[in-house]
């Protein structure tokens, strides 16, 4: 069970100091990941998101708030202490070529750690071979075919596998996976995310997946929470497929109107919502961070900023509730759905760029 | 589930070999164009010379007063010195004070600054600021000109003393560059992997930054032994170091202080003899430096 | 907004002045890199023909040979590789393969205009984007500078950029997706009528990319553009073109109607890539992956089809010779299973 309570990271502009010219990369971000379970962040480039996955990693530093790792909270411990824990939770890096040292074998890349597990435990001196060889085929490789070579040997899919591998020598309880498929040929993408899937039922290993993209986030976190990051807060958290297919707020419902719509299997959502212009990173407003770029922005949306409301709901179990951050929400349909087969129009001729007024839930003029 | 159930033995077999045929053609590269065949020719004789030269010699030289600053002859293919000793035997037997030296004072020099760059660049805090503190204070003393002071109070002539000076002089730029790399290779994925899997520091430094770091230091390596020649030579070109007949800098000075050889066409062939030799050894390594480059990094490979 | 005065401004630079939609066709092309093997194709007897007026998009992965197929378009193919069959013609032109050193400059960026990726920095980064586009004028023989910097603004102001700011600031002040922007303004400015755009939306994140998408619609329609878009995105693809292509190892192995071959693909290596994608909408437990990897160009088989290494569907007869081309209505396909299945 990992526990993310506050977490706060300022980075300092290069001239300024702290607090003035910095950017506020997270604010105050609450995240609770079950065991074996799943959650799922997505938001455009800067929302945090990445921060946020290195910081549950140990690879950067929170400047207020605390991580509870099974129950061990890491600002009680000293800095030395807190190796150890974090090394429960692994990083998969975006680039699996810089993820592997290129100067050496797949096999001496996951040996290293495994000398060093052995070495812990007192394991004998086969177990490291066997335990290379059983890590390599829950990844889905051929020990024989991939042992012996180098990475670049390797296309994106196997050497992302390989990095898995590595990430599992040391029995981690998390697996953080920023942008893991990203750099990844399409036709590979579906197998790693499908092995992060397995990962989670046959070794109990909780998934974080970081993504701008919903679809992989969609597949990956299925059954899990989907966490939607803006500006450093989380606006919207829920269950997955709840919150994919009825969004509340309204920056969700824009990241949800993003997704391209494939002409003849899909038809465009009844509705769509497109922000005002772009992110400005530096802007710092008293209200609602989304409040600049929303189309559905009312007055009171400026003076403070929304508090994180749960909407009634199952259960309050993490993954069952789904929770908000908006003042004026409402239930719009975004995504595509699919075509049936003879009706879906040839060419769906969506209406660009004009801000769009504030809709009532039901049906409205795309 | 598998990635890699698409492979029969053959096609492992195969993909295997094509792997060793490419390392195979890596070491080609050295030799893989004229220039390049011809630098490792050339550095591979004046290697022999430095090795076994002084044996196909006996220690002191048969000199002929009345035969001195002569032309090339068949008794004496390149002429002869000043006391009528061979120019040949001459070059031959100096080849490996040239070497060795610059050689050594090139391994000095990597040993320490890599080591230096290193530490300076894993551990970038208090540590490392101090290693860089002194390391710019090296960089700082001018190698040349210091030496050729230091040469007042210490006869550093003799092959390890000369070494040992260059070397502790010189180590400045490649702990300078080795910090910088390993500084960016520190935030690499590989390496943030490694610390997060709880490797040692040492052990990191040791198999994951070291070996991304050795390509650079490899051809740095080339261009170093150059300027080392140059500067030993220079040195005893001006005479700043004791004498040693056969040393190739000694030699340059002879002739062009007592036998006039740069105004005069006598003693020609004593002039040129050590130039022509020191000018192929800095062609040939130049040139194979460009090929370490392109055998660390395959992105400057080009189909010929 | 557009309109006359639009129009006007093109004309003045453009002395064609030709209102119709310009049709490109690649004929046969062939693009061969020298390998230790010796020479191997990365484009192997490709035959394209965009719609014209329309967008045509081709999807492909890496090694699928479809940047150097983008490049070629300008005759821009990269040192080693070479033309070795094949002609790319464009109405108005001729075959842009066969023109030499100035009339091609002429025709680059002033007939065929290209937007590279965002990720790469194609702009100078020393310059500000101004003083580049004037550069780009000043290359063209461009006397007219300030219709040239209205055309600029025109354009910028279309895709709801602040023109006086971008055009006075440097490369890297501005986001990827301005980047991107800036780089279609670039490829229309000097009146192109076609535009081919190289994965133009990578590297950006969903309203970026979203943004982007609404703009080269925009841009496409209100300039009656010949539009080609190459990705390897078919989200991308499937929401933008009218008619698409799929590319695999050097070949297109599929191409129609974006809307009928998403709804019904012919080829194996469509339908494989299809079900492997992951999607917003759908069944999840529906999707498959695709088994093998995408191959390079040493690795593509030498004889028979391309794709028989990672075809559910291949037979005996699928080793001997290359498929050929099955055409069905304004469809076609390279798959002998399929054409097999059809007759």
């Amino acid at each position: 069970m990992i526990e993310a309570h506050g977490i706060t990271r300022t980075f300092a502009a290069r001239r300024g100091m702290l607090g003035r010219g910095g950017v506020r990369a997270l604010r105050g971000v609450d995240v609770t990941i079950p065991d074996r379970g799943a959650a799922s962040f997505i938001g455009e480039s800067g929302c945090g998101k990445t921060t946020l996955g290195r910081i549950l990693c140990g690879l950067e530093d929170f400047d207020e708030g605390d991580l509870v790792i099974d129950g061990q909270s890491m600002t009680a411990l000293k800095p030395k202490e807190r190796a150890p824990h974090y090394r429960r939770i692994q990083l998969i890096h975006q680039d699996p070529y810089t993820a592997l040292n290129p100067t050496r074998t797949i096999s001496q890349i996951l040996t290293d750690p495994l000398r060093l597990r052995a070495g812990q435990t007192g394991a004998g001196g086969t177990w490291v071979t066997e335990r290379r060889a059983q890590l390599l085929e829950l990844v889905g490789l051929d020990p024989d075919y991939v042992l012996p070579r180098y990475p670049h040997m390797l296309s994106g899919g196997m050497r992302q596998r390989v990095v898995i591998a590595r990430a599992l020598t040391v029995d981690p309880v998390a697996l953080v996976a920023d942008e893991a498929v990203s750099m990844i040929d399409v036709s590979l993408r579906l197998g790693i995310l499908q092995l992060l899937r397995d990962l989670r039922t046959q070794l109990g290993v909780s998934v974080l997946f970081i993504t701008h993209d919903v679809a992989t986030a969609r597949y990956v976190g299925h059954g899990g929470e989907l966490y939607v990051l803006y500006r450093g807060t989380v606006v919207e958290r829920g269950p997955t497929d709840a919150l994919i297919a009825s969004p509340v707020h309204p920056y969700t419902q824009s990241l949800l109107s993003a997704v391209p719509v494939l002409r003849g299997i899909e038809s465009p959502a009844r509705d769509r919502v497109v922000p005002k212009g772009p992110l400005d990173e530096r802007a710092e407003v008293p209200g609602c961070l989304f409040e600049p770029r929303c189309p559905f922005a009312e007055p009171d949306c400026r003076n403070q900023p929304p508090p994180l409301v749960t909407l009634d709901s199952l259960g309050d179990a993490p993954g069952e509730a789904q929770a908000h951050a908006c003042l004026h929400p409402a239930r719009r349909s975004v995504v595509p759905v699919p075509a049936v087969r003879g009706t879906a129009p040839e060419d769906p001729e969506r209406s660009v760029l004009p801000t769009q007024r504030p809709t009532e839930p039901g049906p409205s003029p795309t | 589930m598998t990635a890699t159930t698409a492979l029969t033995p053959e096609q492992l077999q195969r993909g295997l070999r094509r792997s060793r045929q490419r390392a195979a053609r890596r070491w080609a590269l050295l030799v893989n164009t004229p220039g390049r065949a011809l630098s490792c020719l050339i550095l591979a004789v004046f290697a022999a010379l430095a090795i076994v030269g002084p044996y196909l010699y006996p220690a002191n030289l048969p000199i002929n007063p009345k035969n001195i600053y002569a032309p090339p002859s068949l008794a004496h293919l390149l002429g002869t010195d000043f006391e009528g000793a061979d120019t040949l035997a001459l070059i031959v037997t100096g080849a490996r004070y040239v070497l060795f030296a610059a050689a050594l004072a090139a391994l000095i020099t990597v040993v320490i600054g890599t080591a230096a760059g290193l530490a300076a660049g894993y551990y970038p805090g208090l540590a490392g600021s101090s290693i860089m503190r002194v390391t710019d204070f090296v960089l700082a003393i001018p190698g040349f000109p210091v030496l050729l002071v230091l040469a007042t109070i210490w006869n550093f002539g003799s092959l390890w003393e000369m070494a040992v000076a260059l070397g502790v002089f010189g180590w400045g730029g490649i702990a300078r560059a080795v910090r910088a790399q390993t500084l960016s290779l520190r935030e690499r994925g590989f390496v943030e992997a490694a610390r997060g899997l709880g490797l040692p520091g040492g052990h990191i430094i040791r198999t994951e930054i070291l070996p991304n770091v050795a390509p650079y230091i490899g051809m740095n390596l080339m261009l170093q032994l150059t300027g080392f020649i140059y500067i030993e030579v220079g040195l005893f070109f001006l005479g700043a170091v004791p004498y040693s007949t056969n040393n190739w800098g000694v030699m340059l000075n002879n002739a062009v202080f007592q036998a006039n050889a740069v105004t005069s066409p006598r003693a020609l062939a004593y002039l040129l003899s050590p130039l022509i030799c020191i000018l192929l050894i800095t062609i040939a390594l130049v040139t194979l430096a460009n090929a370490v480059d392109e055998f660390f990094n395959p992105r400057l490979r080009r189909v010929r | 907004m557009t309109g006359e005065a639009d129009l006007a401004t093109a004309d003045a630079l453009d002395r064609t002045g030709s209102g119709a939609a310009v049709a490109v066709r690649v004929q046969d092309l062939t693009v061969t890199f020298p390998t230790p093997d010796g020479p191997l194709p990365a484009v192997a007897g490709v035959s394209l023909s965009l719609v014209p007026g329309g967008i045509t998009g081709l999807v492909g992965e890496s090694g699928s040979g479809k940047s150097t197929l983008a490049l070629t378009l300008l005759n821009a193919v990269p040192f080693p590789g070479h033309v070795a069959a094949g002609a790319v013609s464009v109405d108005g032109i001729g075959d842009v393969l066969a023109l030499r050193r100035a009339e091609l400059r002429r025709v680059r960026g002033a007939k065929l205009g290209y937007v590279f990726q965002a990720s790469q920095n194609s702009l100078n980064p020393l310059k500000q984007v101004g003083k580049q586009l004037l550069d780009l004028g000043r290359s063209h023989g461009v006397r007219d500078r300030r219709a040239l910097l209205r055309r600029a603004r025109q354009l910028m102001d279309e895709m709801g950029m602040d023109a006086a700011r971008v055009l006075a600031s440097y490369q890297h002040e501005l986001s990827g997706g301005m980047r991107q922007r800036v780089g279609i303004v670039f490829a229309l400015v000097l009146n192109a009528h076609v535009l081919i755009l190289d994965e133009p939306t990578t590297a950006l994140d969903m309203l970026s990319q979203a943004a982007v998408l609404d703009i080269i619609r925009k841009v496409h329609r209100e300039h009656h553009l010949t539009t080609l878009i190459i990705s390897h995105d078919v989200g991308v693809i499937g929401d933008l073109a009218d008619r698409m292509a799929v590319m695999y190892a050097g070949r297109i192995v599929e191409e129609g109607p974006t809307a009928a071959v998403l709804a019904n693909p012919m080829h194996p290596y469509t339908r494989g890539l299809l079900t492997a994608m992951p999607r917003i909408s759908g069944d999840i437990g529906a999707a498959r992956p695709l088994p093998g990897r995408p191959p390079d160009l040493a690795s593509i088989p030498r004889a028979g089809c391309v794709f028989r290494p990672r075809c559910p569907l291949a037979t005996d007869g699928c080793a001997a010779a290359e498929p050929p081309d099955t055409v069905l209505l304004d469809r076609r396909f390279a798959c002998y299973v399929t054409a097999g299945e059809l007759a």
